[in-house]
């Protein structure tokens, strides 16, 4: 017969009989099915054996439940209910049925338990697992079936408990607070767990000793777990069930077994570790400043860095240091660094155009045009200067004021009014004259009121060297400039504007750079040579060889745009510190030091590796090997 | 609760999952050219031991698809259905006896070969049953999965019973398959929910309880190797 294939028809049939076993299921199981279906699909539930098997005195004859204990027998229960009259023995009868492939008859119950009541036992030979049993609870008298319930033997198995709980201690914390004990327990003997007849797993529960709450864990197919995390000077109950596994029937209890582990005080464990945290403290230090003195001189390599002896690229240092200057002046005039075609390629160089031959233009219109163009070629220039790098100019410049200003202010028309600020009043009014495209830069660059006459006008940032002193000072000529500023103000205006570029540019100070609002950079520094320019196509001369060399030139070397009303005269010191030495051994001098202007930028970036001469004054034989 | 057994033994099945791979290793080793290398071979214990691991493993996830099953799509009422552990099982037809005492006089022979027998016959129902569920429409993923899981590895406990009977019985098993397999799976279009759900139902009860069968016999065999006296002995 096809055993293993089931053919739809079949599979109806079948179908067709489980709704209506289904149907009887229902009628009939249902109030016993509640108590399985509490058993089964809830797994939380313990149904402790007297709830479990107390009739419901509401109910007719019924059965109250069916156990296994070892997989090999099993018993059920009945209860007579409000049926009084039934209670007698005898009165109701237990039949069932083994489904197997054969509906097989109805047979009474094997054994009625003689000592208790309303129990039948199955013993092992009619025990079948994998099998479904029915049973059904029938008074024979009146041939009535009051209860029936199907089941299979492995589904009402609740093992017996475990035995043989004990519990060892397995560490205490370093606080001594806590503990951590491991349990252990032997499976239940009816339980054939050797042969694999069941698969227990088993469930440990524990609390804290009259507690109204179990602490449940994780199931365990071992026969012993640890617990963790039990505080000390209290006392547990510990208790374990079991359950075959794949199944859902916990067994009983087993009995608690108390748990105490008394409170250490550990006190004098604390005491040691202070001491050797205070020893190994006091090693560290020690160790540290042994550490510090021997290698001092590392550490003070790296955390105080020398400072870098002057260097000059392609010199040695000590040459610079024992003071053999004569090689130095060799080396140094070897070196490319004050060619003269040097100076030739700057631009602000160029601009510097003594525009000597020309007259002096009154003619408004052409000193304006003439301004016009320069301050349009300045104020490109200004706008361009942003932009343009510096290419190794200083630019210690305010790039915020931009130069249109200063041209606007140097129209002839407009000098030499007795403003407050010259510049500042003829800048307003001569923008609209302009009418360039730095009209609006103009006027909203913020003009600042000179409060008082800028001491830069009067300064000498570079002395004319009138003549050397046999002692060997260099004795400057004082400053022209105070005597008649107005005077020679026609006369050289256009120098003027020339120059006041150049001098805006070059040899102004800060307030200079503000007031004039150039973009030329401030006052020079100590080491600033050459100052920055706006870029103009000048073409001209030496910047530096006509303003040291000439001496008798009426020529004003520096500019002063304007005549201050109250000149105050800095001083003019005989003695000026040489700045530096050009390319013709000329002297490049200090100003005095009025104006403490520190560019941000190094002069000597457009003139590479220019020697630091040492401040002060020159030697004899230093001046010696200068002249030419 | 059930989730959290299901989490745990996918868990474990996924973790066991690169063992149970490396023990698929056929004896009959070749390598790419066809000739036979030498194998890597395990003793019958620890191949024992494994079949049984394996037993256990399907029986439990049968047992959590049957939970699964149960509670997506079975009506509360049926459940007791389970309880009555099944009412029509295809195996039912050879007979294995339900006492422990007629399970121990079983000879060891006949363990294996019932044991080889119940997992041919489950490999074509569980391949229907995954075909069905597929077509539940809020099956859920975990039980799609297990079966499949399941499926698989009964291959692989086919083949170690297989092993096992070639070196315990010295018998050779030319066939895998015994059975006719003619469980169809319907085609019908909209099958009704009830029918279905039932028949799925009882399959899935029907295979727990043979996987609970092919479990025991395995560890009662393992009994058997390992101490005669205490098995037998009852």
């Amino acid at each position: 017969m096809n055993t293993c294939g089931i053919d739809p028809a079949h599979l109806r049939n079948r179908a067709t009989e489980i709704k209506r076993e289904t149907a009887e299921a229902m009628a009939y199981s249902l109030s016993l099915g509640l108590l399985y279906l509490g058993l089964l699909c809830g797994n939380g539930l313990v149904s402790a054996r007297s709830e479990l098997f107390t009739p419901d005195p509401s109910r007719g004859p019924h059965f109250t439940g069916c156990r296994s204990r070892e997989q090999e027998t099993f018993r059920c229960w009945w209860s007579a209910g409000i049926f009084q009259n039934l209670t007698e023995p005898g009165a109701l009868r237990v039949f069932y049925q083994t489904k197997n492939a054969l509906l097989s008859e109805w047979q009474e119950c094997p054994d009625y338990t003689h000592t208790v009541k309303n129990e039948c036992y199955f013993n092992k030979t009619f025990t079948h697992i994998w099998t479904s049993y029915c049973i059904q609870l029938r008074s024979v008298r009146e041939n009535i079936t009051y209860d029936e319930t199907c089941f299979t033997v492995e589904n009402i198995v609740h093992p017996d408990p475990p035995i043989g709980l004990n519990w060892t201690l397995l560490n205490v914390s370093r606080s001594g607070l806590h503990f951590d004990i491991l349990v252990r327990w032997a499976p239940p003997p009816s339980a054939d767990v050797q042969m694999g007849w069941m698969s227990l797993v088993y469930q440990v529960q524990y609390r804290v000793r009259n507690a109204s709450h179990w602490e449940m864990l994780d199931l365990e197919s071992g026969t012993q777990q640890s617990i963790y995390g039990l505080h000390t000077d209290k006392e547990y109950e510990v208790r374990v069930r079991c359950k075959m596994s794949a199944f859902d029937n916990f067994g009983e209890f087993s009995d608690s077994i108390l748990v105490h582990v008394a409170q250490i005080p550990s006190k004098e464990s604390t005491f040691p570790t202070m001491l050797v945290l205070i020893f190994g403290v006091i090693g560290l230090v020690i160790l540290l400043v042994l550490l510090i003195f021997s290698q001092q001189q590392r550490l003070m390599v790296i955390f105080l860095p020398p400072i870098p002896a002057p260097k000059i690229k392609g010199i040695d240092p000590e040459l610079l240091k024992n003071g053999k200057l004569d090689q130095l002046n060799s080396l140094l005039s070897s070196q490319d660094m004050y060619k003269p075609d040097f100076y030739h390629e700057d631009p602000w160089v160029e601009f510097i155009q003594l525009d000597l031959d020309d007259p002096p233009e009154k003619n408004e219109s052409s000193d304006t045009q003439h301004r016009l163009g320069l301050s349009r070629s300045g104020s490109s220039h200004v706008l361009n200067f942003k932009s343009d790098d510096d290419s190794g100019r200083a630019s210690c410049y305010d790039p915020e004021i931009p130069n249109p200003e200063d041209l606007a202010s140097l129209l002839p028309g407009h000098s030499g009014r007795g403003d407050n600020h010259p510049l500042v009043s003829r800048s307003i009014s001569s923008i609209p004259d302009l009418g360039v495209q730095q009209t609006s830069e103009v006027e909203e660059t913020p003009i600042q009121t000179q409060p008082a006459v800028p001491s830069w006008v009067n300064m000498d940032f570079y002395a004319q060297v009138s003549d050397f002193t046999p002692a060997g000072g260099v004795v400057l000529s004082p400053g022209q400039l105070n005597s008649s500023p107005e005077k020679k103000k026609e006369e050289e205006n256009e120098k003027k504007i020339q120059f006041q570029l150049v001098s805006d540019g070059a040899y102004t100070s800060e307030n200079t750079a503000r007031q004039l609002s150039t973009e030329v950079p401030p006052s020079p520094g100590p080491e600033q040579g050459y100052q920055t320019f706006p870029t103009q196509a000048v073409e001209g001369n030496l910047w530096n060889g006509e303003y040291l060399v000439s001496t008798s030139d009426s020529q004003i070397p520096y500019l002063l745009p304007e005549a201050p009303p109250a000149p105050i005269l800095p001083p003019v010191s005989d003695y000026t510190v040489v700045q530096e030495v050009d390319a013709q051994h000329s002297l490049l001098l200090n100003p005095p030091s009025l104006q403490p202007a520190i560019c941000p930028h190094s002069p000597n970036k457009h003139l590479p590796a220019m020697p630091t001469m040492p401040m002060g004054y020159l030697t004899p034989d230093l001046l010696g090997n200068l002249t030419p | 609760m059930n989730r959290v057994k299901v989490l745990q033994a996918w868990l474990w099945c996924v973790s066991l999952w690169p063992c149970w791979l490396s023990h698929a290793v056929p004896l009959d080793c070749k390598d790419e050219t066809g000739s036979l290398i030498q194998c890597t071979s395990i003793s019958q214990e620890k191949l024992l031991d494994r079949v049984i691991q394996h037993a256990e493993l399907i029986y439990r996830v049968s047992e959590e698809s049957c939970t699964l099953f149960e509670q997506m799509f079975v009506p509360y009422p049926l459940h007791a259905l389970r309880n009555q552990g099944g009412t029509m099982c295809h195996t039912k037809p050879f007979p294995i006896p339900g006492s422990k005492s007629e399970i121990q006089q079983i000879s060891d022979k006949w363990l294996l070969h019932s044991v080889l027998m119940l997992v041919q016959s489950w490999m074509e129902p569980l391949i229907y049953l995954q075909t069905t569920l597929n077509r539940y429409d809020d099956a859920p993923d975990t039980l799609l999965n297990k079966t499949k899981w399941v499926s698989d590895k009964l291959l692989s406990l086919e083949q170690g019973v297989v092993v096992l009977i070639r070196k315990m019985l010295d018998e050779g098993i030319l066939t895998p398959s015994i059975f006719e397999h003619t469980l169809t799976p319907y085609d019908e279009p909209s099958p009704e929910i009830p029918e279905s759900v039932l028949r799925d139902y009882n399959l899935l009860i029907c295979f727990k309880k043979d996987a609970h069968k092919m479990e025991t016999f395995l560890k009662l065999l393992k009994c058997r190797q390992s101490n005669k006296l205490s098995c037998l002995s009852y």
